[in-house]
């Protein structure tokens, strides 16, 4: 397939070869080996839990057992009276301690909640918090937990969105008001009750596209709640110093961001609170704060001593943030040709207790020229948590929504769905669509594909645009010609490593040369959160400019030493020559060392960024699977994924980032789903019950990259940590389409499901 | 799931010390042989193996993600076995050879599984990847020649969410690889580093 000049496949260099071994000037690139390497392969990265503090004390929450109920009464003196006991905080004990909400600030939801429900008062959810203990052990704090006593009254649960909406319904929150009826779709004519949150959004005249269409496909597609599963629990140890001072060591995607929650939720100045960011062990969107955090601060603050929480793998389940599930229904309006015409959307996205879902609909769209377009959306509580980020966040929802029935017009106008694609894909500037699902489809050998008994093939694209955040950096040269990136960027992985070669190949020297340090939030420049594939884009900028800024002064030192002007001189291989005369240099370190004593003292280079616009990206995946028609099982037998980078730092990060997106999108249309009791409770807590996937699911997967470079992204990079998870559930179930001629639109595709699909074929 | 008395779930798992109850058992004194050094501890018999190599000899390169055997973040070599330290007590570990990530690296040069991880680039966050290593390292101990299948079987038992599985397979044959040959001087990350981390 053709690929443009401007966006060609590159694979990256992923052999052991290549592994931190830069011997030419360019430094960006290139895959070299992960700056945190080695502490990570020898047991040294701190993470949260891995820090224990002299008098630390050890906090737990008491829980509902009920996923809706009023609270009666709390009584906390048994557990106040147990030996070892350092604090126990409820509702009522906050007024004294000052904080009564916390905010949660991610890239896609912000949300200010009740820390504890009060007397009066409703938890929505099994598992919401109550009260919290601190003591000197985790058992004692155990033990006296189980001593509060509580008492309730049990409300009747709802936990489907299409039951919450009707009226009758269990009101979770009880200032929510009703949605006015919808004229169309598939409830329409009602009220709409349990509305948390709502998304319109018109554009052209559906009716007329639909009237001009020679066929129309409506169907509907459900999507469970599906949890990050980040291995790392979430963790936080907190002290406060006689003098007020608050020191936060925690699990984040963002200490800046969870240093502001924290000061709103406390309301104490973000100064008098210093937040450090330690080494994360995965977060994929859930980890910006708010979920141990304050509670972890308001017992130390009581106890007077450091208190650390850590969640058990249940609480994870129980009370984290999980993704929103969703029950889209989707009609699309085609000419014979495949020309889409129009397209409308309702969906009712399931965010538990909370909000922030229905926003991500208009995805549904997709990254086709669609004249007519309609949406209305909304976001629907239930007795669950409260939804959160994951990786690209309701895209693999509505991706989901959009792709899935993409393949089925596809199949039944007898169009190739990569054909089909091509045709209505939207062009412009800055975007390669195209030559990214070309990409994919040659690297899979598409149009040359064959199947045996049982096998399928499936297809779909998911498009992300990375957002942008305010980022400072400082590089600093030394007095042995190496080079330091300070900032506040937390690596949630890989990036670090990039900022390194970034800086290297400003400076022209090796990447070896360059380290990295992130500073608490006390000391580092402002930086925004990891989350909202921001960091290279963002981050890169600011380090580019701050490395300038140093080459800036090593010129300028330079010119001096070498009695040359500025322009006349280039920087590389760690020495600044006169151009055209290699005899006339001086290395780095020299240059160091002279700037001690110099007019402008050391060279430190200041870089920052605040935010400008990306350009978007799509990821495009083919499976290739095979079904068991005795048991149902699915085995994958290929998988592949493209994806337009805009410029690779580091393509063996990239292709990390393509993997790792490909297996959790892939895995949610394959394996996840959490799951409630009619009674609310929830079903599968724990990681035997809630499958992800194991190294026997993904013996093997294949990627390609294509470079389409962004105007603002620094070299050109656009964001791409979450664009490969969104198009994974629709690869999916075409693929299993393909192979049983059934289209399964209620996602994950278990065993039990395609043997029913399996079933109803053949009879 | 189990279901305590209350009837939430899992709530007697607790993730940083060992479940109820309460009342402190009877100390034990515990002889452990860990990473070739020996320990003596007054230890309660509840205390699981993984806890008291955390919180009791400061070794936490051991990870505690599940604390009941779901996801191998805690594997760890009980006389070269692969096991799972959250389901051993640390008493029934006395008189066995215990080795943890720590130990692995031997006169400051990199196991040659831990080398493979770095050179596979076999991990994202790092969490799952100490009790990657481990498991991958008793494979090895198993056998010099591990075929394609024991080297996917081996890891089965480890989950690592950010997807890396590609490279951990790649890096276990990279181990086998780098264990049989005589080592190859100069090779990028096969020293521990010296004082900062870079």
């Amino acid at each position: 397939m053709t690929a443009t000049e401007s966006a060609k496949p590159t694979t990256a260099q992923t052999n052991g070869q290549t592994n931190g071994q830069s011997n030419g000037t360019h430094q960006i690139g290139r895959s070299v080996t992960r700056i945190d390497a080695l502490e990570k392969v020898t047991g040294r990265a701190q993470y949260a839990a891995d820090l224990f503090l002299p008098g630390m004390c050890y906090g737990v929450f008491k829980r509902s057992p009920h996923a809706h109920a009023r609270i009666v009464s709390i009584d906390t003196s048994e557990a106040e009276k147990m030996p070892g006991v350092v604090a126990v905080i409820t509702a009522m004990t906050l007024s004294k301690d000052m904080a009564s909400v916390v905010e949660e600030e991610m890239h896609a939801t912000r949300k200010v909640v009740s820390l504890f429900p009060n007397i009066g008062e409703k938890v929505k959810y099994e598992g919401a918090k109550v009260a919290a203990v601190a003591a000197v052990s985790r058992e004692i704090a155990f033990e006296a937990s189980e001593r509060i006593k509580v008492e309730y009254e049990v409300l009747p649960p709802v936990t489907d969105v299409r039951e919450a909406i009707k009226e009758g319904a269990s009101q979770i929150n009880e200032d929510s008001q009703p949605a006015d009826a919808l004229p169309d779709g598939p409830f329409a004519g009602h009220p709409i009750y349990n509305v948390a949150g709502q998304n319109h959004r018109a554009e052209g005249d559906v009716e007329a596209g639909f009237k001009a269409a020679d066929r129309i496909f409506e169907d509907t597609y459900v999507i469970p709640r599906a949890h990050q599963t980040y291995i790392e629990p979430q963790t936080t140890v907190a002290d406060c110093a006689p003098d007020g001072k608050v020191n936060v060591w925690t699990s984040t995607q963002g200490h800046f961001a969870t240093r502001s929650n924290l000061a709103n939720s406390l309301r104490i100045p973000a100064s008098r609170i210093n937040v450090h960011g330690m080494t994360i062990g995965g977060g994929f969107g859930a980890k910006f704060g708010g979920i141990v955090d304050t509670y972890c601060v308001l017992l130390a603050m009581k106890a007077h001593r450091p208190v650390k929480i850590v969640y058990t793998r249940a609480e994870e389940f129980l009370d984290a943030r999980p993704a929103p599930g969703a029950v889209i229904t989707v009609k699309t309006g085609v000419k014979n040709d495949g020309t889409i015409v129009a397209r409308q959307a309702w969906a009712l996205w399931d965010t538990g207790s909370g909000s922030g879902g229905c926003y991500a609909t208009s995805r549904v769209k997709g990254v086709y020229k669609i004249e007519h377009f309609k949406l209305d959306a909304y976001d629907v509580n239930t007795n669950k948590p409260a939804p959160g980020a994951y990786r690209a966040p309701g895209a693999p929802q509505a991706t989901f929504a959009g792709e899935a029935q993409i393949n089925r017009i596809a199949h039944e106008l007898r169009i190739d769905p990569v054909e089909l694609r091509l045709r209505n894909m939207r062009e412009g500037e800055q975007i390669a669509f195209k030559e990214t699902l070309s990409a994919v489809a040659e690297r899979a050998g598409w149009a040359q594909r064959t199947k045996g008994a049982h096998e399928g093939w499936g297809v779909a694209v998911g498009e992300w645009t990375n957002g942008a955040g305010p980022a400072g950096a400082l590089v600093s040269v030394h007095e042995d010609g190496k080079a330091r990136v300070f900032y506040g960027l937390m690596d949630i992985t890989g990036t670090d490593t990039a900022m390194a070669q970034i800086a290297a190949e400003v400076l022209g020297i090796k990447y070896e040369d360059v380290t990295v340090s992130r500073g608490d939030t006390d000391s580092a420049p402002f930086g925004t959160a990891s989350g909202g594939s921001v960091v290279t884009f963002s981050y890169g900028n600011a380090v580019k400019r701050a490395a300038e800024d140093a080459r800036d002064r090593i010129l300028e030192l330079a010119a001096e030493h070498l009695e040359a002007s500025v322009e006349d001189l280039e920087v590389s291989d760690g020495k600044v020559t006169v151009k055209g005369n290699p005899e006339a240099s001086v290395t780095l370190a020299q240059l160091g060392q002279m700037s001690l004593r110099s007019r402008n003292g050391p060279i430190v280079g200041r870089g920052s960024f605040s935010s400008e616009p990306s350009a978007t990206t799509i990821a495009a995946q083919i499976a290739r699977v095979k079904l068991d028609p005795e048991t149902g099982q699915l085995r994958l037998l290929g998988a592949y994924g493209s994806l337009d980078v805009g410029k690779s730092i580091n393509p063996m990060a990239c292709e990390g980032q393509m993997e790792g997106g490909l297996v959790q999108g892939f895995s949610w249309g394959m394996m996840e789903q959490m799951q409630w009791r009619e009674d609310g409770r929830n079903w599968n807590p724990g990681l035997l019950d809630y499958r992800v996937p194991t190294s026997l699911d993904f013996p093997d997967l294949e990627t390609v990259m294509v470079e389409q470079p962004t105007k603002n992204g620094p070299f050109g990079v656009k964001g791409i940590g979450e664009p490969p998870i969104a198009p994974g559930i629709a690869v999916i179930s075409s693929a299993i389409a393909d192979a049983t001629g059934v289209w399964i639109n209620e996602a994950p595709f278990t065993p039990e499901r395609v043997l029913a699909a399996i079933k109803s074929k053949a009879s | 799931m189990s279901q305590s008395a209350d009837g939430l779930h899992g709530a007697g798992h607790t993730a940083e010390g060992p479940a109820p109850p309460a009342a402190v058992e009877q100390l034990h004194a515990v002889r452990l042989m860990v990473n070739g050094a020996a320990h003596t501890l007054a230890l309660e018999p509840r205390h699981t193996l993984l806890d008291t190599l955390r919180a009791d000899l400061e070794l936490t390169g051991t990870k505690k993600v599940c604390d009941m055997g779901d996801c191998g973040a805690c594997t760890v070599l009980v006389d070269g076995r692969a096991m799972y330290s959250c389901l051993l007590l640390a008493i029934e570990c006395q008189g066995r050879e215990i080795t943890t990530i720590e130990g692995l690296a031997r006169d400051g040069e990199l196991d040659p599984v831990q080398r493979a991880f770095v050179e596979a680039d076999a991990f994202q966050c790092g969490f799952c990847t100490p009790g990657q290593i481990m498991s991958l390292r008793a494979l090895l101990n198993e056998t010099a020649a591990p075929s394609e299948a024991d080297i996917m079987r081996a890891v089965t038992g480890n989950l690592c969410r950010c997807g890396a599985y590609v490279n951990i397979l790649k890096a276990g044959r990279r181990a086998a690889e780098l264990a049989a040959a005589p080592r190859e001087a100069g090779s990028p990350g096969e020293t521990l580093p010296a004082g900062e981390a870079r």
